[in-house]
C-alpha cells in the first residue's frame, strides 16, 4: 500500500470571536508570503435574477473600500513586485495576494478593509458591466464553455448548479447596483471567511496582527448553506447545442455525490481509472501536467482505437451532490453516436465488472505520490490549505487521502454502479456547423 | 547565501562534445528538480512539403522511449509523482522531467531516454496526427489563434523562421511517416548547440557525472544549420479583418516584427513593453478595462528570440465596442512609440518589475523556467542579480527610443478576428 506521505505544512488555525477562520502555515525559509481569503459564497448562493453576483462582487472587491479608492489595490500590490487575482466558483470565492515578505502588511490591510466595507459604488458597477459580459462572451466563444453551460441547466432544474458562475448573460445586463451591494452585504462577512496566510512569517508576531486587524470587524455573513434539493432524476436527459467550431463532441454528465459523502474515497479511484486525472492530489501546477492518461480505461477504449481525440472524465469535488463527467472529441470522420456509444459501453463495463487489482494499485500509487509535492512555495500552499477548508472540516485532506489510499476495487465497482445509471445521466452533443463561414 | 544554494546563479559547462549544462539550486525548502533538455529542433527546421514535422516528433519522441511503451512510461512516472512535458517554438524543442529530488537519477534517465532512444511507434504516430489534425482545425476556428495565425503571417515573408504557428498543414501531417521522424529527430538531437539545464540540489560537478551517466554520447554531435532569417515583410497599412459571424468576441491584435533577446535595446524594449501591457499597471490595462470598461483583457508582449522576435499587443471585445477598443489600442501603442515615459510611471513599473523577482523563485518549477531562459540565451551566470541594476539604469529617453525602433518600427499590422458585426 502507498503510504499518505504529502508534506503538508505544519499549521496553526484559530478563529476569532466575529467567526473569521485564520489558517497560518509559516515557512521560515519562503521569501514570499501569500495572503488568501476564502469565502463560503458563491453561485450556489445566487437565484435567477442575479445569477453572476458572486462573480460581479468579486470583481467589485478591486474597485474601492474606505482605504483603498478605485486602482489603489492593484497599484499597492504591484509596485512592490507582488501579484494577485482571484476566482469564483459554484461553491466560494477566493481572493489571493503574494508579496515579498517584508511587503506581508499590504496584503492584510487590503483583506481587513474590503472583507465588510468593500463600495460597491454604482457608477463602477456599470462600468465594471461591460467588463463582465466581455468575460464571458470570451468564453463563449469555446464550444466547451457552451456544452458545459448546456449540461448543468439541463442535468439541474432546481439547484442552483443549474447555471454557470458567470451568471446569465441576461442578468449580467439586468442586474443593479443596489442588487449587487445587498448580495454582498448579505453574504460576504467574517462568518463566512477563512483567511489563509502561508510563507515567510513570524507566527506569533502574526497571529496579533491578524488580530489586531481583522477582530474589530463585526460579525456579518448571512449563512450560505443551500437548502434547495434537487429532485432526483428519473430518466435521461439530451439536449444538443450547434454552432461555429469543426470538431464534435460529446459532454455525458450523471448524477454524483458530493465531497462529504462517504463514497468520494472510491468516486476519486473511479476518476483516475476511467480518465486518469488525480485533480485534487495533483502533482504540482498544471504547468507539465500532461493532458494524456494512455493508461486510463476511456483513452484505450477512445483515443487508442482511433475513435477520439480526446477522452476525459472528471468528478470535481463539491459542497452538494453534482455530476461525474465524460467529454469525448470525436477524431475526423468518426460519427459521434460511435463515440457515445464506445464511452456508455466502458462506463458500464466499469459498472459491471468493476477495476482490476492492477488498475487499483496503480491509481493508489498515481495519487499518493503525486501528493507528496503538491505542496511547493507559499501561493500553492494558501491555495491548498483553503481550498480544503471549502470542501470540509479541520483534517479533511489529510483523511480523505488515507481513505483514499485503502479503496477497493469492489468499492469503485460500487461506486460505478451508483454513478453510472442511465435514468441519471445528461448528454449534451456539440455538432459545429462547419467552417464554411469562416473560409 | 551561497553561490551554489542561491537558485538566482545559473553555472553552466560545455562538454567537448558541445552540449551545455547548465545548473540552479532549487529554492530552499523545495522537495522537487526539473531537468529540460532543448534541443537546436524548432518548427523552423521542419523540412519542406513536412510542415508540422517537429511538432508531431516531440509529441511521439514523448509517448515511449528506451524499454518503455506510453502505458509503461506513464506508470514510471505515476511511480515518482513525476511529469515529463515538452514544447516546441520555432527554434527550439524542450523535454522537461520534474519530480522529487530523491528520484533524480532515475528521471534523468528517462530524460535520456526520450531525447536518445525515442521509440516512435506507429500506433504514436497515428495518434499524434490524428489530434494534429484536429489541432489544425481547431486553430482555424478559434477567433484568438486565427487572429494570432494571420498576425504571423502579415509580419513575416514566406519561408520566415517565425511565420508559422508549428502545427503545419494536413497534407504535410498526413505525409509524415516513422522514418521521417526518425531522421529528424536523429539530425537535432545533437549535442552541439543543445543544452541541458538542472535546477536542483545536486552541484554543477556532480550534475555534470549524472548527465554523462544518462546520456553518454550523443548519435549526432554536429548541431544542424540554422534556418535562413530573411527580414520582415513592410506590412500592409490596411487592417486585416476576419469575420467570423457566431462568435461572441472579436479579438484585436496590433504587432509588428521586433529585436532578438541579445539586441542591447532589450531590456529598454522590455521595460516599454511592460508600460504599455505588461501586467494591471499598464496602460492598455488601465485604459482599455479599467478607464473605458471596454474589454476583459488587454494587455501585450514581447516575444523576443535568438533570431529576431514579435511584439503584439491583444484585446477581446464585443462587436458593439470593437471600433473604440482597436482606437484605444492603436492609439496606446502609438503613445508608447512617440512620447516619453513620465518618471512617476516608470518608477513605479520598474518597482513592480524588480519587486516581483523573488515571487518567481517561489517553486523549482517557476525558477526552473527562468533558468532555462537565462542558459538559452546565454544571459550569464549572474544574470537575474544584475537584472535590478540594469533596469534602474534606464531613463525615460532610452525606453522611448527602444519602443519606436523596436515597436513597429517598419509598420504595424492591426488584425481583428470574430463576429465583426453585431448580431441582428
Amino acid at each position: 500500500m502507498v503510504a499518505a506521505v504529502a508534506r503538508r505544512p505544519r499549521t496553526e488555525q484559530f478563529r476569532l470571536a466575529n467567526g473569521l477562520e485564520v489558517l497560518l502555515a509559516p515557512d521560515p525559509a519562503s521569501p514570499t508570503c501569500s495572503v488568501w481569503v476564502w469565502y463560503r459564497v458563491g453561485s450556489k448562493n445566487e437565484w435567477p435574477g442575479v445569477t453572476g453576483a458572486s462573480h460581479w462582487v468579486e470583481h467589485m472587491l478591486f474597485l474601492g473600500s474606505p482605504r483603498f479608492k478605485k486602482g489603489e489595490i492593484d497599484r499597492a500590490v504591484i509596485e512592490v513586485g507582488g501579484t494577485l487575482n482571484a476566482f469564483t466558483d459554484n461553491d466560494f470565492t477566493a481572493y489571493f495576494t503574494t508579496v515579498p515578505r517584508e511587503q506581508l502588511a499590504i496584503p492584510l490591510t487590503i483583506e481587513a478593509d474590503r472583507m465588510t466595507r468593500a463600495l460597491i459604488a454604482p457608477k463602477e458597477v456599470q462600468r465594471e458591466r461591460t467588463i463582465i459580459r466581455s468575460e464571458r462572451e470570451g468564453n463563449e466563444n469555446w464550444p466547451e464553455f457552451r456544452t458545459d453551460e448546456e449540461l448543468f441547466a439541463v442535468a439541474f432544474r432546481r439547484h442552483p448548479y443549474r447555471w454557470d458562475a458567470l451568471g446569465y448573460p441576461e442578468d449580467i445586463r439586468a442586474l443593479t447596483p443596489e442588487a449587487l451591494a445587498a448580495y454582498y452585504h448579505r453574504f460576504y462577512g467574517t462568518r463566512n471567511a477563512v483567511l489563509v496566510v502561508a510563507g515567510g512569517f513570524e507566527p506569533a508576531k502574526l497571529r496579533a496582527e491578524v488580530r489586531r486587524r481583522f477582530a474589530g470587524l463585526p460579525r456579518t455573513g448571512e449563512d450560505p448553506r443551500v437548502t434547495t434539493v434537487e429532485p432526483p432524476q428519473v430518466g435521461e436527459r439530451r439536449s444538443t447545442l450547434s454552432g461555429p467550431g469543426t470538431t464534435p463532441f460529446v459532454d455525458i454528465g450523471w448524477r454524483a455525490p458530493a465531497v462529504s459523502d462517504p463514497a468520494t474515497p472510491a468516486t476519486i479511484l473511479l476518476d483516475v481509472v476511467l480518465g486518469g486525472e488525480t485533480r485534487l492530489f495533483a502533482a504540482g501546477s498544471i504547468w507539465g501536467r500532461s493532458p494524456e492518461h494512455p493508461s486510463s480505461r476511456l483513452y484505450r477504449r477512445l483515443v487508442d482505437t482511433g475513435l477520439a481525440v480526446r477522452a476525459t472524465s472528471e468528478w470535481r469535488p463539491r459542497v452538494h451532490p453534482a455530476l461525474f463527467t465524460v467529454h469525448a472529441q470525436a477524431a475526423r470522420g468518426v460519427p459521434l453516436e460511435r463515440v457515445e456509444t464506445a464511452v456508455l459501453e466502458e462506463v458500464e463495463r466499469l459498472a459491471r465488472s468493476g477495476p482490476t487489482a492492477g488498475e487499483i494499485a496503480d491509481a493508489r500509487v498515481k495519487i499518493g505520490r503525486a501528493a507528496v509535492l503538491s505542496y511547493e512555495g507559499a501561493t500553492r500552499t494558501g491555495f491548498r490549505l483553503g481550498y480544503f477548508a471549502m470542501l470540509g472540516p479541520p483534517g479533511f485532506e489529510a483523511r480523505l487521502l488515507r481513505r483514499v489510499l485503502k479503496v477497493t476495487a469492489r468499492e469503485v465497482r460500487a461506486a460505478a454502479a451508483a454513478t453510472f445509471r442511465d435514468a441519471g445521466r445528461t448528454v449534451v452533443r456539440y455538432t459545429p456547423t462547419g467552417g464554411s463561414a469562416d473560409a | 547565501m551561497r553561490s551554489d544554494s542561491d537558485p538566482q546563479v545559473v553555472r553552466s559547462v560545455t562538454r567537448p562534445d558541445g552540449l551545455e549544462i547548465a545548473r540552479q539550486a532549487a529554492p530552499v525548502g523545495a522537495a522537487s528538480f526539473a531537468a529540460t533538455y532543448v534541443a537546436p529542433s524548432g518548427w523552423a527546421y521542419d523540412p519542406s512539403g513536412r510542415s508540422g514535422t517537429a511538432l508531431v516528433a516531440s509529441s511521439v519522441a514523448a509517448s515511449g522511449a528506451g524499454s518503455r511503451d506510453r502505458v509503461a512510461l506513464a506508470r514510471f512516472l505515476d511511480q515518482y509523482g513525476a511529469t515529463l512535458s515538452r514544447r516546441v517554438d520555432p527554434e527550439t524543442t524542450e523535454y522537461t522531467v520534474w519530480g522529487p529530488q530523491s528520484a533524480f537519477e532515475p528521471l534523468l534517465g528517462l530524460l535520456a531516454d526520450v531525447v536518445l532512444r525515442p521509440r516512435f511507434d506507429p500506433s504514436d504516430l497515428a495518434r499524434v496526427r490524428r489530434q494534429t489534425f484536429e489541432r489544425q482545425l481547431r486553430e482555424y476556428a478559434q477567433p484568438a489563434s486565427r487572429a494570432d495565425k494571420a498576425l504571423l503571417e502579415a509580419i513575416y515573408p514566406s519561408g520566415h523562421p517565425y511565420r508559422a504557428t508549428g502545427l503545419g498543414t494536413r497534407a504535410g501531417v498526413a505525409r509524415l511517416g516513422r522514418a521521417d521522424l526518425v531522421r529528424f529527430h536523429r539530425t537535432h538531437t545533437t549535442s552541439d548547440g543543445a543544452l541541458l539545464v538542472v535546477t536542483g540540489r545536486p552541484s554543477l560537478e556532480s550534475t555534470v557525472r549524472s548527465v554523462g551517466r544518462a546520456f553518454g554520447r550523443f548519435p549526432t554531435e554536429q548541431a544542424p544549420t540554422p534556418p535562413r532569417v530573411p527580414p520582415p515583410r513592410t506590412p500592409e497599412p490596411r487592417p486585416i479583418s476576419l469575420p467570423m459571424p457566431g462568435r461572441s468576441q472579436v479579438e484585436i491584435r496590433v504587432g509588428a516584427a521586433t529585436i532578438a533577446r541579445g539586441d542591447p535595446r532589450y531590456p529598454a524594449a522590455f521595460l516599454a513593453n511592460e508600460v504599455l501591457g505588461g501586467s494591471l499597471l499598464s496602460r492598455l490595462f488601465q485604459k482599455v478595462r479599467e478607464e473605458s470598461g471596454l474589454a476583459y483583457h488587454a494587455s501585450s508582449e514581447l516575444e523576443s528570440m535568438r533570431w529576431g522576435g514579435y511584439w503584439v499587443a491583444h484585446a477581446g471585445t464585443g462587436p458593439e465596442r470593437l471600433a473604440p477598443a482597436r482606437r484605444q489600442v492603436e492609439s496606446e501603442v502609438q503613445r508608447i512609440r512617440s512620447s516619453l515615459v513620465p518618471p512617476r510611471e516608470l518608477d513605479r513599473i520598474r518597482r513592480s518589475v524588480i519587486g516581483e523577482i523573488p515571487l518567481a523563485f517561489e517553486t523549482t518549477q517557476g525558477a526552473h523556467e527562468i533558468g532555462v531562459d537565462v542558459a538559452y540565451h546565454h544571459l550569464g551566470p549572474t544574470f537575474v542579480k544584475e537584472w535590478p541594476a540594469v533596469l534602474r539604469a534606464l531613463s525615460s529617453s532610452d525606453l522611448r527610443a527602444a519602443a519606436s525602433e523596436s515597436i513597429g518600427a517598419g509598420g504595424l499590422v492591426t488584425v481583428l478576428a470574430g463576429p465583426l458585426s453585431p448580431p441582428v
